[in-house]
């Protein structure tokens, strides 16, 4: 077994903070960590090239760390690589994990890191990688080590990698389907029943924390605002010019109401399949309020409605998908100067 | 209350005449079926199949699975407020024939984007390890519909058929003598002897008013929902024909096999048999269509658990797509506010298999989840000998080999606790 091994400064015995500025070395052979890990993996394996690169170094010059080092494992044909172990170091988790991503991507060979929950690289590249808990104590070296050799194993062999808490490996944020034993009504009881008892039981589905959004600014005079209306009720014109899908939208649409006082049923069609959508289909305006809107923009509570309403559906739709849609919406609400957006749903 | 099942073990289904129960064996007689479901002028023609465990065979689109059984005289109307009077459901003996099933085949799928073939039942190949409707022996009843009507009229000519062929089976054993009679330990809100032990009660969705109801379709007590606040049920209620599918459940993995058979109630009747909990009860709800709705239903069920039922403990399972999580939730934050402790039960409905896309609720309080999977697994299923289907053009797309959805594969996943596909969180 192939191993290329990449270290900071000063698991690379380079030196401390003092020496986070030292760019990339190459060497032949393991370095530090690497000579535990090799005899952790028996006879067969050896870590055939050791990087090591300043902390600093590797956070500014990340492209060219990355090309050189990704270079370097290609001509040296190893069958893993492995990144730290990084403990709670910021810098370092943040290297490895960037040196990880790319060599998985681009070389497709087995690749493992190992940091603290809280180190930054985790929250950046968990979902990508296995990243093995390190904790954030240094004298773990060789209980983490083993750790990353085992799982090392298992994905030179494909063999199937087990749930976190059994492989040691931060959790990834990702689903898979598994036949288990017992039915999920026994479950269901068993978990009731252990949490009336105050005993231990395990959610099949952790906590899920998402990171708070920024209010904008209130705007201080609505009567001079440009404002517009989206919906991810499905609201399309009639024959669904764009292809927004009923399930989990791909695709947006800007459609004009350019002076119009009231959204005519025979104009539009719904695309969605979560909602009883009759009313909307009676009329439109319940979903897009353009009839009131127009109001408002005849009595001055708002400057002017923008022309054009944007749509789409948001029934079953994962995050990875609308956080794009978003950003697009965003990107043309921007251009076209609007200063305050009401977002309708169902 | 108290409901007598009366098994009747079943080995296999034959065709003949006159129909019979002979031992373990049913003999079924198709004209006198034929008869029963065409009462129905819905329905103008019906054709008849039988499907063995461990056959090579498919069937498919699955409209409905059944278990053959029937009220002994003078126990009540069987599925009440559907077939006879809206009487309570649960009284009596019912004679069950157990083993075997009765499956509607329908004539369309019924989300032909999401699925060309709908939902298939396999008797044979490595998927039988994963459904319990593999081990039945299945009469498939293949109702022809007149051209024309809407679709409602024809799942409602589907679910009536499949129940009137049902009971038409069972009513063979009425006179035999079954074995074994099952009884289960009276539940309710105060029985004796039981102070010592947890509370416990369900709190099930049947239905999610995301879509309005058919004026005429059958829910509860063959009442579509309209109108309808949380209730409360006698177990044996949701076990005796008081509850059905809505129309348009049978894409979710809801069938009335499993309301008959409702593995999270039985659970509870074995637990309290053993003496863990004391189950006190049962309340049936419906997940809302506004957050108006929302509010009613889930504070009127919390309301029930805690002042009828004085229950310590709740499970709690839903019923149809992703929003009635949302009702689920709310319902359980609730109850968990009220002191009363909580675990749920949902099914995967992320499309990207992203935990951060999954759960469509996020409440600290409801921190008990059982997490049912099937949405992101494709099983191979093999080229097999036989399709059972209502059209030739079914039966050319379910020869196989082919990939199917493990959601489409009865039995494999199923949001009334049957399943023992589980997602994963890695």
């Amino acid at each position: 077994m192939r191993i290329a091994h990449y270290v900071n400064q000063f698991f690379g015995g380079i030196g401390a903070e003092e020496h986070a500025g030292k760019g990339l070395e190459t060497r032949d052979g393991a370095v530090g960590p690497g000579r535990l890990l090799e005899s952790l993996l028996g006879n067969d394996a050896h870590v055939v090239v050791t990087f090591v690169c300043g902390d600093n170094y590797a956070v500014e010059h990340q492209e060219e760390l990355t090309a050189s080092v990704l270079e370097k494992v290609r001509q040296a044909k190893v069958d893993l690589f492995i990144a730290g172990p990084c403990f709670d170091a910021g810098r370092y988790g943040m290297a490895a994990g960037a040196l990880c991503c790319a060599i998985q991507a681009e070389l497709g060979i087995p690749v493992i890191t190992a940091m603290s929950e809280e180190n930054p690289g985790v929250d950046l590249y968990r979902e990508a990688l296995y990243v093995i808990d390190s904790g954030t104590s240094i004298a773990k070296m060789r209980g983490v080590l083993a750790t990353m050799a085992r799982l090392g194993e298992k994905l030179i062999k494909k063999e199937s990698i087990g749930l976190p808490a059994e492989e040691g490996y931060l959790r990834r944020g990702l689903l898979r389907d598994q036949l288990v034993e017992k039915k999920a009504a026994t479950r269901l009881v068993d978990m009731l029943i252990a949490k009336m008892k105050k005993e231990p039981f395990e959610s099949e589905m952790p906590p899920t924390a998402f990171a708070p959004v920024p209010i904008p600014a209130a705007i201080k005079d609505m009567s001079k605002a440009k404002v517009m209306l989206i919906t991810d009720g499905g609201l399309v014109p009639k024959g669904n010019p764009d292809r927004i899908e009923g399930t989990a939208a791909t695709r947006w649409g800007s459609y004009s109401i350019e002076g119009r006082d009231d959204l005519r049923a025979e104009d539009y069609e719904v695309s969605h399949g979560g909602y009883d959508t009759r009313f909307v289909q009676e009329d439109p305006d319940r979903l897009v309020p353009l009839d009131a809107l127009r109001e408002m923009e005849r009595n001055g509570v708002i400057g002017k409605l923008h022309d054009e309403f944007i749509s789409t559906c948001g029934r079953s739709n994962p995050l990875s998908n609308t956080r794009r849609l978003g950003r697009e919406m965003a990107h043309k609400i921007k251009q076209d100067g609007v200063d305050a957006v009401i977002l309708t749903s169902t | 209350m108290q409901l007598t099942l009366a098994h009747h073990p079943i080995t296999d289904l034959q065709l003949g005449a006159p129909a019979a129960l002979e031992g373990t064996v049913l003999v079924i007689d198709r004209a006198e079926l034929s008869r029963v479901v065409t009462e129905d002028e819905s329905i103008v023609s019906v054709d008849f199949d039988i499907a063995r465990p461990g056959e090579r065979c498919r069937a498919g689109p699955i409209f409905d699975i059944i278990e053959p059984r029937a009220k002994a005289p003078g126990s009540g109307p069987d599925f009440p407020g559907i077939l006879g009077a809206p009487a309570t459901a649960g009284m009596g003996t019912t004679h069950v024939l157990r083993g075997a099933a009765v499956s509607v085949l329908a004539e369309m799928s019924p989300d032909p984007f999401r699925s060309a073939t709908g939902r298939v039942l396999e008797m044979s190949g490595p998927v039988v390890e994963t459904s319990d409707y593999s081990s039945l022996s299945h009469l498939l009843v293949i109702p022809h519909t007149r051209p024309g009507l809407p679709r409602q009229a024809i799942e409602k000519s589907y679910r009536l058929a499949g129940i009137r062929v049902a009971v038409a089976l069972a009513r063979n054993a009425l006179s035999q003598v079954p074995e074994p009679l099952q009884t289960f330990a009276p539940v309710g809100p105060s029985e004796h002897g039981r102070e010592d032990l947890p509370r416990v009660a369900y709190v099930g969705q049947i239905f999610s008013r995301q879509r309005k109801p058919a004026v005429d379709e059958p829910i509860l007590y063959g009442a579509n929902t309209d109108g309808m606040l949380p209730v409360m049920l006698h177990p044996d209620e949701w076990l005796d024909g008081a509850i059905v599918p809505s129309l348009h459940s049978w894409f979710g993995g809801t069938e009335t096999y499993f309301y008959q058979n409702h593995p999270i109630i039985l659970e509870l009747y074995q637990r309290h048999q053993a003496r863990e909990i004391n189950f006190v009860g049962t309340v049936a709800t419906i997940a809302g269509s506004d957050n108006f709705d929302r509010e009613r239903h889930c504070r009127a069920a919390a309301n029930l658990v805690r002042w009828n039922l004085k229950a310590d403990g709740a499970v709690l399972s839903k019923y149809g797509g992703g929003l009635p999580h949302a009702d689920l939730a709310e319902t359980a934050r609730l109850l968990e506010g009220m002191g009363i402790k909580t675990s749920v039960m949902v099914s995967d409905v992320s499309r990207d298999r992203r935990v951060e896309s999954a759960l469509l609720f996020n409440v600290p309080e409801v921190d008990a989840i059982v997490y049912n999977g099937g949405n992101g697994t494709r099983l191979e299923v093999p080229r097999v000998e036989r399709i059972i289907a209502a059209t030739p053009e079914f039966t050319k797309l379910l020869a196989g080999p082919m990939t199917l959805d493990a959601s489409n594969i009865v039995g494999v996943t199923n949001q009334q606790g049957a399943s023992r596909m589980r997602a994963l969180v890695y």
